[in-house]
């Protein structure tokens, strides 16, 4: 009896669990199918009054929402793609080289993702501005490095520090130079682990808010979420419109993570310094 | 894992068969490999904070142009005898203790669930990691609508069940406007406490378990004296990542109350952020910039003592 | 020609994989003609939409009348305080373009006073047709650096089949209210922008103006706790705990305030002239019920905040002669009765009003009736910082953490800082 009622509890526990936290979603696609009258109205109910795709066109049609979609994923695409190169490089140099002060260093990469973001809007702001840089890719891509490429080099550095060294040394002693060793034998081992960080430093970078609010100026130089902050004219805030943009734009991050759940649990708990 | 590093000396392996010329090539190429990494890093983080430092001495309003002068300490005194500088530290950290408490008890609980083995267990760690990777500007949009007063489920749900509470303008109360910046930002990061808690979990050997079942330990008590002593380490890494992260809360406030209603939302951050990129008082800013660098910094300093008196850290 | 910041701008291959970047990059600065002797004007502007579109028409007519210039179109964020920020970050550093903008009516005097827009009295436009208020709010130390372009001025809106005329103080407008309230138990007594924004600072100012109060006096000190106010804030928040108003208020914007009048929900309701063709098109329920206002007075006389745009010229300009073509062309009375067919932004000078607009919108002749009562906000350029602590207060009121008087006094302490120049 009290193993079955505990086991009814867990599994209480886990289904609350499965609620809350895709709940929200159902809430949020529901709201999106529904009409700008009935979004105004007092709900009546857990389905659309009337089931309707103007929002979804709106954003597309009216909006241009691809273009903010096509906005964020170019500079969280070249903010990976920067920081997994310097990152790999960082992390070899960390993991394999017979450097000095490497705790020195580690020490400081960590320190960095310590930095306040928000205090690094303002002076970063003012150079823009003086760089005539605002409202670019750049403007973004630059500041994002902070987010992305502390945490790529953390685990890069982790996980190629579990490389075996055997290989490499093999292939050196067959007379490889150190760069031949690591494009030809180290990296295909590593590139799990890259790809690993790759998608982290994505995400970080796909996730932000405050540098785009502060360094983007027109609509078309939008990311996703201040694209979604912003559906509005100067009057009329498009309730549906935002409902119907948040579930496009969760609908990547959600099969990103489906698909590359493992990865992306191993680099999160690599990334925070597990011991 | 970093611990790996530090256990063998691999980088060093060659060194018998090449001798010392190829020792030192390999450490210079070390160095250059380090390097853009540590120059990119220093010019997007370093820069802007000594920039700040420069600034904060200075009188510098954009819609003044040509007062710019030398202020000294002026701004940080401004700054001090601020009422509103204090509310909004008081605010965040209020935030903080109420979200860093409740996303801990809640990512313990999720970790435990997770840790244990059940059919529906990969769905539940799928579900609770997609929230973590939706934008939080997003998620607050999102759980700013939960909470409207027509469309919102919230509503809904409290008139459907005749609970007192329905018809509630959550947003226009100085109290109860919290609970949904908390409730989402709990969405949004429990899952990432919930990820470091289970990886410490699952390097506790499941045999002290048993001998402590041997022993007569009720589950409760082996919670107590075993689980929690074992999981310190990685408790303390999750609590203080969040509570920085907490301390620097931005983008939920700015989504759903702008810091309303009247000043009972706002927080240090979107102080900052206001004075800097709307008031557009630079100098201003700055100082404030500066005081939150060093708040974050007095943290990183107590993690990173956490992290040495670790074993097996890299030295 | 292409401007330096443009091209600049232009220039961010560096990080990036040039065929990306350039699909992004879209129209932009490669297609301008250089070289020759063609002008090219970059013109900043807000609006989406009918607005754009009204734009773009008024822009391309320009450029067949004036060959050798060319317009391009910049177009801002839709929330304000980022198209404020972003206009300040350009004129602030000394940046040649854009060379016309559009400005909030209650730019200009920040931008004037900073030394960022040129005076236009050196190309003596004839004011005669505009509104006063408007031309006014545009004046700064005696010079005159904005030209109106649309005007908007926040009036009362109310139901003719519920409200015999239209209330002249505001406790008639309780009293109206309530009686259809009465007879309707789900009706919206007043519909009015309560959330912490503008939105909320012009509604007041026109229930202050109305109890005879004001912002700031003759003399440019902050009288924002005077009695009169205490009473105008007093018969707000008095609105919401009594009912008359749904709490809701507290967090809606006009697009709210929009939604509940258009769907017959409220009696009354504050906003501006643009809702008036929605209420009179398909899809609304008040269709030929709709008046508007302008505010009741008790004590005061009526006030109804002035709102629109301008359109102000770059100090920096390379080309001040072209940029004042191209800003008297968008606000000839031609020009404007044409953007109000399209997008129905109302003129800001009176002889825009032609009997064919009038008679494709007749609207408009309710309206030029609340023109008249049009007042602006604080001309100084300390407004913006202003508006925040009005904000703050009245959201605070609202939320029952200070009594109006409280609240005021708070706001008249931080004012009185920033006036002095002490507050940030």
């Amino acid at each position: 009896m009290r193993t079955w009622f505990g086991r009814t509890g867990f599994y209480v526990l886990v289904a609350v669990i499965i609620l809350y936290s895709l709940f929200p979603f159902y809430w949020v696609f529901k709201s999106s199918m529904e009409s700008s009258v009935a979004l105004n109205q007092p709900t009546t109910g857990m389905l659309p009054v009337q089931w309707t795709f103007v929002h979804y066109e709106a954003i597309f049609a009216v909006e241009n929402f691809l273009r903010p979609l096509l906005n964020s994923m170019l500079v969280a695409g070249l903010t990976t793609i920067v920081s997994v190169i310097l990152g790999s490089m960082a992390a070899y140099g960390l993991a394999r080289m017979p450097i000095k002060g490497k705790a020195l260093i580690l020490g400081f990469v960590l320190l960095v993702s310590f930095f306040p973001q928000i205090a690094m809007v303002g002076p970063l702001y003012l150079v823009f501005r003086h760089l005539h840089w605002l409202n670019t890719y750049q403007s973004l891509v630059i500041p994002y490095l902070i987010l992305a490429l502390p945490i790529t080099t953390w685990i890069l550095t982790a996980f190629f520090g579990q490389i075996p060294v055997d290989i490499e040394e093999a292939a050196m002693v067959d007379g490889a130079s150190i760069r031949q060793t690591i494009l030809k034998v180290f990296a295909p081992i590593a590139l799990p682990g890259i790809f690993t960080a790759a998608i982290l430093g994505f995400l970080l970078s796909w996730n932000d808010f405050l540098f785009a609010l502060s360094f983007i100026q027109s609509p078309n130089m939008d990311t996703v979420p201040l694209a979604l902050v912003n559906f509005r004219n100067a009057y009329y805030v498009h309730y549906g419109q935002i409902y119907a943009g948040v579930v496009v734009a969760s609908l990547p991050i959600a099969l990103i993570v489906l698909f590359l759940q493992q990865r992306i649990e191993s680099g999160l708990t690599a990334g925070s310094v597990k011991g | 894992m970093a611990a790996k590093l530090a256990t063998r000396p691999r980088d060093q392996l060659p060194r018998s068969r090449r001798g010392a010329s190829y020792l030192a090539r390999r450490r210079r190429v070390g160095y250059l490999l380090v390097l853009p990494a540590l120059i990119a890093l220093a010019l997007v983080a370093i820069y802007p904070l000594l920039y700040n430092l420069v600034l904060s001495s200075r009188f510098d309003v954009a819609t003044e142009p040509g007062t710019q002068h030398f202020v000294g300490m002026q701004n940080y005194h401004s700054l001090v005898v601020d009422p509103a500088f204090w509310g909004d530290l008081l605010h965040t950290g209020i935030f903080v203790v109420i979200s860093v408490t409740l996303e801990f008890v809640a990512g313990m609980i999720l970790a435990l669930v997770v840790n244990r083995k059940f059919r529906a267990r990969g769905l539940v760690r799928a579900s609770i990691l997609i929230p973590w990777a939706i934008p939080t500007a997003v998620s607050a949009l999102l759980w700013k609508m939960f909470f409207d007063i027509r469309s919102g489920f919230v509503d809904f749900a409290l008139s459907a069940l005749h609970l007192p509470g329905a018809q509630t303008v959550w947003f226009n109360s100085p109290v109860l406007a919290w609970v949904p910046i908390i409730l989402s930002d709990m969405w949004k990061n429990t899952p990432f406490i919930a990820l470091l808690l289970l990886a410490g979990l699952q390097t506790i050997p499941q045999e002290i378990y048993e001998s402590a079942k041997i022993d007569g330990a009720s589950s409760w008590q082996a919670f107590w004296s075993l689980t929690l002593p074992l999981l310190r380490p990685a408790i303390l890494v999750a609590l203080i990542f969040r509570t920085l992260s907490a301390m620097l809360v931005f983008d939920t406030i700015f989504v759903m109350t702008g810091g309303g209603p009247g000043q009972s939302t706002e927080v240090i951050a979107y102080y900052n952020w206001y004075k800097y990129m709307v008031s557009l008082n630079f100098g201003y800013g700055a100082a404030v910039a500066v005081v939150i660098t060093i708040l974050a910094l007095l943290l990183a300093g107590i993690y990173v003592r956490i992290l040495r008196q670790r074993e097996g850290f890299v030295t | 020609m292409v401007s330096r910041t443009r091209a600049k701008r232009a220039g961010m291959g560096i990080l990036s994989g040039a065929i990306l970047m350039g699909a992004l990059a879209g129209c932009g600065s490669a297609a301008q003609s250089s070289g020759s002797k063609t002008v090219n004007l970059v013109f900043a502007t807000q609006g989406l939409g009918t607005e754009a579109q009204a734009t773009q028409q008024a822009v391309k007519e320009f450029e067949k009348l004036h060959p050798h210039i060319h317009v391009q179109i910049e177009t801002l964020s839709a929330s304000s305080n980022s198209a404020y920020q972003t206009l300040v970050t350009d004129l602030n550093s000394g940046s040649a373009t854009p060379d016309v903008i559009t400005s909030d009516v209650i730019w200009p005097p920040t931008f004037a006073a900073a030394k960022w827009i040129m005076p236009l009295n050196q190309f003596h436009p004839n004011m005669s047709r505009f509104y006063p208020g408007m031309v006014k709010a545009g004046e700064y130390k005696g010079k005159l650096y904005a030209i109106p372009w649309f005007i908007n001025v926040e009036g009362v809106y109310y139901r003719t089949d519920l409200v015999k005329s239209p209330p002249k103080t505001f406790t008639q407008l309780v009293s109206d209210a309530k009686a259809a309230m009465a007879k309707n138990p789900k009706l919206i007594g007043l519909a009015f922008e309560g959330n912490k924004y503008e939105g909320a600072v012009t509604v007041f100012q026109d229930v202050s103006g109305g109890f005879g109060g004001s912002f700031l006096n003759s003399k440019g000190q902050p009288v924002l706790n005077s009695p009169q106010n205490i009473r105008a804030l007093t018969w707000l928040d008095n609105a919401i705990k009594t009912g008359l108003s749904p709490k809701a208020v507290t967090g809606w914007e006009e697009g709210n305030v929009q939604q509940a009048f258009l769907s017959g929900d409220a009696v009354f309701a504050t906003n501006w002239p643009y809702l008036y063709p929605l209420a009179e098109q398909k899809g609304s329920a008040v269709i030929n019920k709709v008046g508007f206002v302008p505010p009741p007075t008790q004590g005061g006389k009526p006030t109804a905040s002035l709102g629109g745009d301008d359109l102000v010229i770059n100090k920096n300009t390379k080309y001040p002669k072209q940029a004042w073509e191209l800003v008297s062309f968008l606000t000839s009375a031609k020009t404007m009765t044409q953007r109000a067919l399209i997008s129905g932004d109302p003129p800001a000078r009176t002889d825009a009003y032609t009997p064919a607009l009038l008679k494709k919108a007749p609207w408009f002749k309710q309206e030029e009736a609340v023109y008249a009562d049009a007042t602006p906000r604080p001309v100084t350029p300390l407004y913006p910082r202003i508006s925040a602590r009005i904000q703050e207060a009245l959201s605070a009121t609202y939320s029952g953490q200070l009594t109006p008087k409280q609240a005021l006094d708070q706001a008249q302490k931080a004012v009185q800082a920033i006036v002095s120049g002490h507050g940030s």
